[in-house]
């Protein structure tokens, strides 16, 4: 009898396990290849053959060596000393994101989209660059972890991140006193630039920005006069539901509830509930797509069926869509202001989605805004470098610093972009998308 | 000077000390009492609807609590110790019963009226009925070798070494989860008779209140498996075994009882409870991932705790308790939203105070039958 049971039971766990890992695979991958035959369908109606993405050729071009006694002088003279990568090594552009867990499409996109920077950028005197993402689960814990993972290796010359709000805020100093430039595509939160830090820079609107649009569009354009605002009490979240309380009120209207919900619950009844009270017009909610979707989907038997659900840059993405089907349409999000349509954008679409199987600014808003960052990066890498006559690079820290800092009309796929003094070098927006009929739509 | 002495000083300080719970308890009672007020009387800003909903918010919330914290009380109440692997258990059943339903979805059994049917629809039952017998199944085996590695070996070690060694059976079975099943967030996708979200609807003051399926399903569930749970160990000869072996192993060895196979049953029963708690999580929440184990792991256990852990109906009482102080606390006491674990924690600690072994307080073992 215990011989079968314990046989009965490794059986079923080893029936099910095999059914489940291959069965996962090709449902995921069954609406990407849908996606993908309608895509080229309408392509080839249209051209005669399907975009092919155009790879960037490679020219091993020349590099002067610069004298020993230069390389000391210069590394001398700068204020965080130099980085210096042997030969045989790469140059590491690192990446702290989440990788796993509710928020890991953000991190997953970004990194798709800086590995195609790299293979873009080439190399430089024969030393060739490498995207290091790390995971930092979005919050202060594993931003403050990473950043000392990418500070203790010394070929890392720059971080295109930190993703999140509160992963910056904690790796901030480390980074600060490491001398490691950062530039991020898509932390909004907007202390983050006032903490007085030099290496520090971004990318995206602020919230200051996308919280003023946003109560602007609420009152003005939707006509709405009572919402209700909620966050996920973290920096980011928080941050930007204060912002649009603070701007609504301003325009006069009414926020009825005002309220922080815990991350990671899966029950939100009790606070929509007594939100449902006072009927608002919409929800206004500051926080990331896990715990928008749960919002939403819980909105509907509660009475108010009728509120819009306002979400943000946290909230877009393929995951929302999928954890709410029809509980999500009708409900609004914002992203960077879409980059105008020019052929390195063009190609940039067409490599992504060969690479990866679906297009960018699927997964996560700043697919354009990463890859523009890990691609200004390696140009100041580039630019600051100096061969040394051992065959080393020596990247000086403070010039990387000042370079990125100071970067004056650079132009990117998603705009042009110029940092001033306190490192916001932000490329417009927030635009506006409403989910209508299971897509993303631009909301006028 | 210690209390011990006996000067005059000292006498007071122990009158002090004496007098310190009842204090604490009327200064919170005086709170809540007075918070109570300004709600209810003084602004009675929210009508019978709202309250109606936050009960059955409550009562649904304190459902979920109560199903996972009846496995922890019979681990706690049978062996004397915190599986606080739990939750990844509950987990593991919430992904079997996950894939049943893809399975069941994507069976095609056209009908004359529908050519689109799928098997999840046609037999409906009988789907729901085998993803609980696929969660409680793989749970269970997994509860079974979750004792044999990481406890069976520690059962003469003192207490605090099973404890760590359970914390990182639990971290290591989080990791494979996210290893094998990789970290997106699922969604279950019910049969259509037990939807997310439908439900009887109530008139109540003009506003239509749902009583969701699900919620109604949770919460019948939780008092099917505890009266199931009750049953076995207080009527059946395993459930004898298994009280006889909480009582005293050395004993219970020397009559006859194969204590090793009594606790591997402890541990499957536990488990097959706790992959029923997934299974109804994911109907229920609809979204799980590797992680979701953890939280409701956590609250599971202080529900155990609050009802008197090692305790059946206790659990369940703690659960219910603890849902619905989540759920109406907030707003009857008029304190954010996002203290209402605080709230909870301050219910947690008062009764503590008052009634160290929780509100029903007796161990299994010793209650007197």
């Amino acid at each position: 009898m215990k011989k079968h049971y314990l046989l009965s039971f490794v059986i079923l766990f080893a029936v099910v396990l095999a059914s489940c890992a291959p069965a996962a695979a090709p449902a995921e991958e069954a609406p990407a290849a849908e996606e993908a035959v309608v895509e080229e369908a309408v392509v080839e109606e249209a051209v005669v053959e399907a975009p092919v993405c155009v790879e960037t050729v490679c020219e091993d071009a020349d590099v002067a060596a610069v004298s020993a006694a230069d390389v000391d002088a210069a590394c001398a003279a700068d204020a965080y000393g130099c980085a210096v990568i042997d030969a045989g090594q790469t140059v590491k552009i690192g990446m702290s994101s989440p990788m796993t867990g509710g928020y890991a499409d953000f991190g997953i996109d970004a990194e798709n989209s800086g590995l195609i920077a790299v293979k873009d950028a080439c190399g430089y005197a024969g030393f060739s660059f490498e995207l290091v993402a790390e995971d930092d689960e979005g919050g202060a814990e594993g931003g403050a972890a990473v950043a000392n993972k990418m500070v203790a290796d010394p070929t890392v010359v720059g971080i295109a991140g930190p993703l999140f709000s509160g992963a910056s805020a904690a790796g901030i100093p480390i980074y600060d006193a490491a001398g490691v430039p950062l530039l991020s595509p898509s932390a909004t939160n907007p202390p983050l630039t006032a903490m007085g830090s030099a290496v520090f820079n971004r990318v995206p609107f602020t919230d200051d920005a996308q919280g003023a649009a946003a109560a602007d569009y609420m009152f003005n354009t939707l006509g709405f006069t009572k919402i209700a605002v909620l966050h996920d009490g973290e920096t980011y979240g928080k941050g930007l539901a204060t912002i649009v309380k603070s701007e609504f009120e301003g325009f006069g209207g009414e926020v009825v509830v005002f309220e922080g919900i815990t991350v990671g619950e899966a029950d939100y009844t009790p606070i929509l509930t007594t939100i449902s009270a006072s009927a608002p017009e919409a929800i206004y909610f500051g926080g990331y797509s896990a715990e928008g979707a749960v919002l939403s989907n819980q909105m509907k038997s509660l009475g108010l069926e009728d509120a819009v659900f306002f979400g943000c840059d946290g909230t877009f993405g393929a995951d929302y869509l999928s954890l709410t089907g029809e509980n999500g349409e009708g409900s609004y999000h914002a992203t960077p202001k879409e980059p105008p349509a020019t052929d390195t954008k063009a190609n940039f679409d067409v490599c992504y989605e060969s690479a990866y199987g679906i297009g960018p600014v699927v997964l996560s808003p700043f697919s354009y805004n990463s890859y523009d960052c890990t691609s200004a990066l390696i140009a100041a890498a580039k630019d600051a470098s100096m061969l040394g006559e051992d065959g080393k690079l020596y990247i000086p820290r403070g010039t990387m610093v000042d370079a990125i800092r100071g970067l004056t009309d650079y132009t990117g796929i998603s705009g042009t972009y110029s940092c001033n003094e306190i490192g916001e070098c932000n490329v417009e927006g927030p635009q506006f998308w409403t989910l209508t009929g299971g897509e993303y739509v631009k909301a006028d | 000077m210690l209390p011990n002495d006996k000067t005059k000083s000292s006498l007071i300080l122990r009158n002090i000390l004496k007098y310190i719970r009842p204090i604490f308890g009327i200064l919170v009672a005086v709170y809540i009492i007075w918070r109570l007020y300004l709600v209810f009387i003084v602004q009675n800003l929210y009508g019978p609807e709202t309250w109606t909903r936050l009960l059955i918010s409550g009562l649904i919330i304190g459902g979920v609590y109560s199903l996972i914290a009846i496995g922890y009380t019979l681990v706690y109440g049978i062996l004397l110790m915190i599986n606080f692997a739990h939750g990844e258990v509950m987990m593991t059943g919430a992904f079997a019963g996950y894939f049943v339903f893809e399975a069941a979805k994507s069976i095609n059994v056209p009908s004359v009226g529908n050519p689109d049917l799928v098997f999840a629809n046609a037999y409906p039952v009988l789907s729901i009925l085998i993803a609980f017998i696929a969660g409680m199944a793989v749970s269970a085996a997994i509860g079974y070798f979750l004792e044999k590695i990481a406890y069976r070996p520690l059962r003469k070690a003192p207490r605090l070494i099973p404890l760590i060694s359970a914390i990182g059976a639990s971290i290591f079975l989080q990791n494979a989860a996210l290893l094998l099943f990789s970290p997106q967030t699922r969604n279950y996708t019910n049969p259509e008779i037990l939807s997310r979200g439908n439900g009887w609807k109530i008139l109540i003051n003009g506003s239509n209140v749902t009583l969701p399926y699900t919620g109604v399903f949770t919460f019948i569930l939780s008092i099917l498996l505890m009266v199931a749970l009750l049953f076995l160990v207080k009527k059946t000869r395993l459930g004898k075994a298994m009280r006889a072996v909480a009582m005293d192993k050395d004993t219970a060895a020397l009559m006859g009882i194969d204590v090793n196979q009594t606790i591997s049953n402890t541990f499957i029963i536990s488990g097959a409870l706790a992959g029923a708690a997934g299974v109804m999580w994911g109907l229920h929440n609809g979204m799980f991932h590797y992680f979701v184990g953890f939280i409701p792991g956590i609250k599971a256990f202080t529900a155990a705790v609050l009802g008197g852990i090692g305790n059946i109906p206790g659990a369940m009482l703690g659960g219910m308790l603890l849902g619905l102080v989540e759920s109406i606390g907030p707003t009857a006491l008029d304190i954010s939203y996002q203290l209402k674990d605080v709230i909870s924690f301050v219910i947690l600690i008062v009764i503590l105070v008052f009634k160290p072994s929780g509100i029903l307080g007796e161990v299994l073992a010793e209650e007197k039958i």
